[in-house]
């Protein structure tokens, strides 16, 4: 592509502003609508990540418990294939995490002393279908006096439809944001294509003299390609910038809104690596989108010569 | 340079040639004439494989016109400067543009195109015009565009379609010059016109082609080489 493509394209689009503007608006769209819907299934899967990895089965363990005996059974739950992410938590840390939970009544926590609260071994199940029978195994276990399922802490089957109707959600949005980015990558194509279309008709003479005079065929599609490219590029920043303002406005509410949950990376330069992995992906599907929609049209116009 | 061997051309029942044999060495100037429709055009055109012929051969130097591949084309017509007869200049271009576009067309680095640029502006005197677009200039100075833009890659062939249709007699003389200069400096011309005036004021080879056939062919010795090849 020389420079000589690429002021001819330039000079095309100068020449039908209004087509360019059309263009880049419904290219605009398409990659803003594109970049929302990514950061919300990025959100989603952290959310149900989060909920998913979060201890579901704690084992209270007796007074008693030696520690070599308590490592052995650690070692034992950590080596098991259906469990992960084995935790001790011991009686100071248990006390911690009650004051933590009760900060806002100060008098609670200073009713109680680290010898009421057992240490415990928590840890997560790789299914929630193995929990059953991974807690009743671990109920058998001499140092453990009690086991507690978070299903039960926070109300029936609490977490496990909490992480069913994440994955229901998760795949409808999944789902529904594929298909309307889908329809907009659709009607995008369709709008590149006529105005390329339209551009091949309208320089169909000048497409003769370049041919009778000597031009490759590279040669005469180059400017033509080119103007389809500058004009999903465009297309790309300007959606993906409108969406990165937007979220850059509402990430504080958002992070604020959820907590702990990670819905959104809490370091700025990780907010950053998140949205400029985004823009790459947008680059390479706005090129296809390119290349794609100007190849097409140039065929369909070589058809009706 | 150029050479027919028994070359015709149909369109449906019509035959706009009819089996031409002839050669134009190179360094010659050669008229074809005829009048309207009797296939001058077409014989250029078959030369810049624009039409391919239904029998017979065209060779350009030791090229097989009418076998070359489609990719190839681009490459044979680099080598061809065309003036052509509705001038085909670029209207939405400037006269520098236009004449940018061929040094483009053959892969010229933008380094050499001023000088040369500047050089075909002088030759074809539209230096003060390279900025203005075509809608701009007078019939001689779109002539001379396309002159320029034919010229400014130093083709060894020209191919002239009645350039100096539609001009008056001191632009077409103009014309003349400038084409007759460009054979002095060793380039073969062949121009096609029915401007009897312009083929009996040059000395020239001249084609005659009348519905299609080559009638005439008359050398630029005018008493040796002029033969009545049929009738008509």
């Amino acid at each position: 592509m020389s420079a000589l493509s690429f002021k001819t394209a330039t000079g095309y689009i100068k020449r039908s502003p209004f087509q360019a503007l059309s263009a880049v608006f419904v290219l605009s769209l398409t990659f803003f609508v594109g970049t929302i819907v990514a950061l919300l299934v990025y959100s989603s899967s952290q959310v149900l990540k989060y909920f998913e990895t979060r201890p579901q089965v704690i084992a209270f363990l007796k007074s008693d418990a030696t520690p070599e005996a308590v490592s052995a059974l650690q070692n034992k739950l950590a080596g098991d294939s259906r469990i992960k992410d084995v935790k001790y938590v011991s009686k100071e840390e248990a006390l911690s995490i009650y004051k933590n939970a009760t900060s806002d009544n100060p008098l609670l926590s200073e009713l109680v002393s680290p010898s009421i609260f057992p240490a415990s071994l928590e840890f997560s199940v790789n299914n929630l279908e193995f929990a059953s029978t991974v807690i009743e195994e671990v109920k058998k276990e001499p140092i453990v006096s009690e086991v507690g399922y978070t299903a039960s802490l926070g109300g029936e089957k609490s977490l496990q439809d909490v992480v069913t109707r994440l994955k229901t959600a998760t795949f409808y949005l999944r789902l529904g944001g594929g298909v309307f980015v889908g329809i907009l990558a659709l009607t995008s194509f369709l709008i590149l294509m006529v105005i390329i279309g339209m551009r091949v008709s309208a320089r169909k003479s000048e497409i003769e003299i370049l041919e009778l005079i000597g031009a490759t065929k590279n040669f005469i599609r180059s400017p033509i390609v080119l103007e389809a490219f500058i004009y999903s590029l465009i297309g790309t920043f300007i959606g993906w910038l409108l969406a990165f303002i937007f979220f850059i406005y509402l990430t504080p509410s958002l992070l604020n809104y959820f907590g702990e949950i990670p819905v959104l990376p809490k370091e700025p330069s990780n907010i950053f690596i998140l949205f400029a992995m985004v823009l790459g992906v947008e680059i390479v599907a706005s090129c296809i989108l390119a290349l794609a929609g100007s190849m097409m049209a140039l065929s369909r116009a070589r058809q009706t010569k | 340079m150029v050479t027919f061997k028994n070359v015709s051309k149909s369109f449906g029942d019509i035959k706009a040639v009819s089996d031409v044999s002839f050669e134009v060495k190179k360094g010659e100037f050669a008229f074809l004439t005829g009048p309207s429709g009797s296939g001058k055009t077409t014989l250029l055109k078959l030369i810049l494989r624009e039409y391919l012929p239904d029998s017979g051969e065209i060779l350009l130097d030791e090229i097989n016109v009418t076998t070359l591949k489609n990719k190839q084309v681009p490459i044979l017509r680099q080598k061809i400067g065309t003036v052509f007869q509705d001038l085909k200049v670029l209207p939405e271009r400037t006269v520098k543009e236009n004449i940018e576009v061929a040094l483009a067309v053959v892969g010229l680095s933008e380094g050499e195109w001023k000088s040369r640029l500047d050089d075909i502006l002088k030759w074809v005197n539209l230096e003060k015009r390279a900025q203005l677009f075509p809608a701009q200039l007078s019939g001689g100075e779109l002539q001379r565009v396309s002159i320029a833009r034919a010229l400014v890659v130093n083709p060894q062939l020209i191919l002239a379609d009645e350039p100096t249709g539609n001009l008056d007699w001191e632009t077409s003389l103009g014309i003349m010059d400038l084409l007759l200069k460009i054979n002095k400096e060793g380039k073969t011309v062949i121009m096609a016109t029915h401007n009897q005036m312009i083929i009996d004021k040059y000395n020239k080879k001249i084609i005659h082609l009348v519905n299609g056939k080559l009638v005439k062919e008359k050398g630029e010795d005018k008493k040796v080489k002029t033969r009545v090849l049929e009738e008509v």
